[in-house]
């Protein structure tokens, strides 16, 4: 057969009506069951996959239908069908930093149900959910709003974790250099110790002026805002206060970047970026390169898959506080459950919520996979959280963490969260471009003067709304 | 002048009979042959990276070779693999993302090439009310970058109820004012008679553009499909926004969300499926390679 | 008969005269609601703000007063124009230099070369940035490695990770993939300059100098204005390179460009208003810049 168009047009033609064909007798796999589930986090979906036939079982009639969508995907599929008529899953999982996000404009177009309700009902077998979970989980899932110049909190998330932070440190090469951790409980006696340590290892063994490998204390980065965040956190600042303001060029923010860029820049740098590559940072352990890591309990699980040459030689000690009788943890990260709006099963997907996240049984199972510690202050006596981790030097993990969980910093939120992460991060490359090229001299002035420029920006950016 | 004089002016700057003078010549097959490995390298890295397990992806910088010592102290052959190509079709289903990719991507090239070569027949040998104009604004159109239009498609994809589907995709893309003026510079030059000819037979004016325009523009037919392709198999923006459902994504959607994972196997599995988005544009430029250099450059060298 | 006759003759002509309009009819719809259309929407959005497709609110001039003291837009264009003026101005000499010895009368193997010089662009941003941001990798990316051995570089560098790195690392990895593309337009027009024009030349008395002056550059100065002309429009519109690259704006907004600017705050955030504004902000400057180009062109070529 001629095609006059040409060879090559035909062939693409054909290939047109083949695939067409494929997939119209392989359609993709359409959802066998009622009530969608999304999650973005692997280690959440193997975790959650166990619980569903439990939940199947006890609740006939109903057929979960779990979802791994990936973390970007999840925040557009939702934006584009709270806005057009596509379909929306009846419960998601999205991530601390995009679930402020969702909270912009008025109550009625939130596409989250309103959870605050349910969340101070009475139960029959004891307080309501609220008083039961860490209070200040709710803090990143809660939009204030002032009504008649009353402040109204709406919480649209189940919190999923507290994620409290240890630090993970090198206790084989602490030991061996005499240095107790139990004495380390402020930041300046840990990095007096911390420096001393470093002139004894960065020796120069060869001669020619110059130590053979530069070993670092902590774990820090210079370019993204993520330890920074930690600190200030642990330190009481915030990007956001409690009705949404904007904070992240307070006191407390300018001394903790004051505090923190000298630590990763300049001559006496003990700070080295850890990253999320898991061969080098294997490799780092190795090689002794970076003494102490900021660990948040999610952590700890991938060092242990990732980092196998930290067996044994890693150790967990609360947070040096910033001064003494201060707080000695922060948190990193979180994950919330929602629940949508469309939805016509809210009670069933509760009750899933409820075994997901609040079931002491099936938390205590998440942590032995994960060791990530469950919200419910009632599940931490669980026997399986006191077990010894012969990773961390046998230290019963979970116990370490728990002990701390109450003390966790709440974050507060707001629609523009991304935005003031991203400029915390650009004032903080800044600074530490600032700091290694003029030193102190007038540095306090001009971390004052960037950081107020990055929350002005964000405040110039948070006026762009057409709510106002 | 003869021939005997023109080559004693070669030789006079320089050429002997054979071309350039030796050395010269050697220094510019060197140059190329460097150009050339530079510019393969990294494709070169990739084809062996897709056949590299998890473990031996840094460890070599090609492919794997001898032995290699596990975390126990045992050793294991390192060998190629093609372990990332079974994950990626079992676990990822990167067959669906394969079988989208070409069908979305044939499919508009195919409905792109008719749209175009029917509208640029149409400028090219017709008089009609309007075409001046129709002309100006298609150039001006043409002068717009592609973001304008993002955020306003998007608004009208969500209110035609065409989001996350395959005609977010293919009506939108069958738009193509660029194709249309290709054509018509290339029909501009098929003599009238030939299709005054035509008409006196009695064919009909759709007759005249199937069996008689169509052949003698194959040239530039090939040119349009394998730019239509290729543009249409690499693109990621408009996809990214349109397309919701994993059961529909295309290649480079599917790659950008392997990138989020964390583990061993995440560099085995991009490298993988990299490799496999890359094959099939290459093939279409192997196979047509003639037809796509002759058609680029008659617009840029006339133009 | 003669009816009939006259009847299908009619019609015939019908066809005739109607054929334009139906050919060109297809494109014309699908161009009214998805080239016009959206055009003239998204001008009318650039005056509005909006919080996704639904809630759109009338805001006059404030866009514009916005983008004009936006600090992010002023990085992107930044970063915009340094990438396309690099990448630009050093394509032209390479691509031109690769064509000029590709050319070369006696070179066996010509195709094989064009071949391998055009496979990076056939490629596609998005796969090369994939690769790219794999090759990049501190201490293990061939490119790292490759830099360390010849150049002693620091192996832990981060190429992408570094806010002085990032932009050679995209102005490298697009030299990469366009050199062998201009490439081949310089070839195609060194080949169609007529030989006899260089021989005739040659007897005058030019030496390969004077000719490559005066008769090969004028040849291709049309094609090195399409070539500076399409690569400046097709640089001002980055945004698959440095996203795949990177995932986003990378390190203190150093990847950060126009189009991947204007998709954040229209899809990421959700105010397709002030992404229509940023886009016809775009469109201006990169009219001006190809206005700019073929003036001075045109007067260049005038002073010949």
């Amino acid at each position: 057969m001629d095609y006059p168009p040409g060879k090559a047009p035909l062939a693409i033609l054909i290939v047109a009506i083949v695939s067409g064909f494929l997939l119209l007798i392989y359609p993709a796999k359409k959802s066998a069951g009622n009530l969608q589930v999304w999650t973005f986090a692997d280690s959440h979906f193997k975790a959650y996959q166990k619980v569903v036939p439990q939940f199947e079982k006890t609740h006939p009639g109903v057929k979960v239908d779990l979802q791994f969508v990936e973390g970007r995907a999840v925040t557009s599929r939702l934006r584009a069908a709270f806005a057009s008529d596509l379909p929306v899953p009846d419960m998601l999982e999205t991530e601390i930093s995009s679930a402020g996000t969702f909270f912009l404009g008025p109550l009625e177009d939130v596409g989250f149900r309103d959870l605050t309700e349910e969340l101070h009902k009475p139960r029959p077998d004891g307080p309501p959910w609220i008083e039961r979970v860490v209070r200040s989980r709710f803090a990143p899932y809660t939009s204030r709003r002032i009504v008649n110049g009353k402040a109204e909190d709406h919480i649209f998330g189940l919190p999923h974790d507290v994620h409290p932070v240890l630090l993970g440190y090198r206790r084989d090469v602490f030991e061996k250099h005499g240095i107790d951790a139990e004495k380390l409980t402020t930041w300046d006696a840990f990095l007096t110790e911390g420096r001393k340590l470093l002139a004894k290892l960065n020796v120069d063994k060869s001669g020619d002026g110059k130590p053979e490998m530069n070993h670092y204390l902590i774990g820090l980065s210079d370019t993204d805002c993520g330890d920074l965040e930690v600190l200030l956190f642990q330190r009481d600042g915030q990007y956001f206060d409690a009705e949404g303001r904007v904070r992240m060029d307070d006191e407390i923010a300018v001394k903790t970047m004051l505090w923190y860029v000298p630590l990763v820049a300049g001559p006496e740098r003990v700070g080295y970026p850890v990253g999320w590559n898991w061969e080098l940072t294997d490799k780092a352990v190795q090689s002794d390169l970076i003494l102490s890591y900021v660990m948040p309990d999610w952590l700890t699980g991938f060092f242990e898959q990732h980092v196998p040459s930290g067996h044994g030689k890693l150790a967990l000690m609360p947070l040096p506080a910033f001064e003494p009788g201060g707080r000695r943890t922060s948190t990193r990260g979180g994950t919330m459950l929602g629940f949508t709006k469309k939805s016509k099963q809210f009670a069933t997907c509760w009750e899933l919520g409820l075994l997901m996240y609040f079931d002491i049984e099936s938390r205590a199972e998440q942590f032995k996979e994960l060791n990530i510690l469950s919200p419910l202050k009632g599940s931490w006596d669980h026997p399986l959280l006191k077990a010894p981790k012969p990773y961390w030097s046998n230290q019963p993990l979970g116990q370490l963490f728990a002990s701390q969980a109450d003390n966790t910093p709440p974050q507060y939120t707001s629609p523009y969260i991304q935005l003031a992460k991203a400029k915390l991060g650009e004032a903080l490359c800044d600074c530490v471009a600032r700091y290694n090229a003029k030193g102190a001299r007038g540095f306090e002035a001009y971390v004052r003067k960037r950081l107020k420029q990055s929350a002005d920006e964000l405040r110039l950016q948070m006026t762009m709304n057409p709510y106002q | 002048m003869d021939n005997g004089e023109r080559q004693s002016l070669r030789v006079q700057y320089g050429e002997t009979p054979g071309g350039l003078a030796g050395p010269a010549k050697a220094l510019l097959y060197a140059t190329l042959i460097l150009v050339s490995v530079f510019t393969l390298i990294p494709l070169v890295w990739l084809a062996c990276a897709a056949f590299k397990g998890p473990g031996d992806m840094w460890s070599f910088t090609f492919l794997p070779y001898g032995e290699v010592q596990n975390p126990d102290g045992t050793m294991r052959p390192a060998r190629a693999t093609v372990i990332n190509f079974i994950a990626l079709f079992r676990d990822f289903g990167f067959g669906r993302n394969l079988l989208n990719s070409f069908f979305l991507t044939a499919t508009g090239t195919s409905i792109s090439l008719i749209l175009a070569s029917l509208g640029g027949f149409a400028l090219a040998k017709y008089q009609f009310k309007g075409k001046k104009i129709l002309m100006a604004i298609m150039l001006a159109t043409m002068m717009i970058p592609g973001s304008v239009l993002l955020a306003p498609l998007y608004e009208l994809i969500c209110h035609m109820h065409m989001m996350n589907s395959y005609a977010g995709i293919l009506v939108p893309g069958a738009v193509g004012a660029f194709g249309m003026l290709l054509f018509r510079q290339a029909m501009l030059g098929i003599p009238d008679d030939l299709i005054e000819a035509a008409r006196i037979d009695g064919c009909s004016e759709i007759g005249i553009y199937w069996r008689i325009i169509m052949p003698v523009v194959r040239p530039m037919s090939g040119a349009f499909c394998l730019m239509s392709f290729m543009g249409g198999w690499n693109s990621f923006l408009w996809p990214m926004i349109v397309l919701q459902s994993k059961g529909l994504f295309t290649v480079p959607i599917a790659l950008s969300q392997t990138i989020g994972l964390t583990g061993d196997m995440q560099y085995g599995l991009l490298m993988a499926g990299t490799f496999l988005g890359v094959l099939p544009p290459a093939i279409l430029f192997f196979i047509l390679q003639k037809e796509f250099i002759a058609g680029l450059t008659a617009g840029a060298v006339k133009g | 008969m003669s009816n009939e006759r006259t009847n299908s003759y009619s019609l015939w002509r019908h066809q005739q005269r109607l054929a334009p309009y139906l050919f060109v009819a297809p494109f014309m719809i699908l161009f009214c609601v998805f080239g016009i259309y959206p055009i003239v929407k998204s001008l009318y959005l650039a005056f509005h703000v909006t919080n996704g497709p639904r809630s759109v609110v009338f805001t006059g001039l404030s866009n514009f007063r916005f983008l004009l003291q936006d600090p992010d837009f002023y990085s992107a264009v930044k970063n915009t124009a340094i990438f396309a003026f690099f990448s630009v101005f050093l394509q032209l000499p390479l691509s031109l230099g690769l064509a000029l010895l590709l050319n070369s009368r006696w070179l066996k193997g010509r195709d094989v070369f064009r071949f391998i010089f055009f496979t990076p662009n056939l490629v596609g941003q998005v796969f090369v940035g994939v690769l790219a941001g794999v090759l990049f990798v501190p201490r293990f990316g061939l490119v790292t490695r490759f830099l360390h051995w010849a150049f002693n570089a620091n192996l832990d560098m981060k190429l992408l990770g570094d806010p002085d790195l990032v932009m050679p690392a995209l102005v490298g990895t697009a030299l990469w993939m366009y050199v062998g593309f201009n490439c081949i337009y310089f070839l195609a027009a060194l080949q169609s300059v007529d030989k006899e024009l260089h021989e005739a030349a040659a007897v005058d008395g030019a030496n390969r100098w004077q000719q490559f002056i005066h008769i090969t550059i004028p040849a291709i100065k049309p094609v090195a204005l399409i070539v500076v002309i399409m690569s400046t429009l097709g640089s001002f519109q980055l945004f698959e390179l440095p996203f795949m690259m990177m995932g986003g704006p990378g390190p203190n907004k150093a990847g950060l460009t126009v189009v991947m600017y204007l998709y954040q705050r229209g899809f990421d955030i959700g105010n397709l208003g002030y992404a229509s504004t940023i886009g016809w902000t775009l469109a201006l400057i990169v009219l001006t810049i190809s206005l700019a180009q073929v003036r001075i062109s045109g007067a260049v070529r005038g002073q010949r």
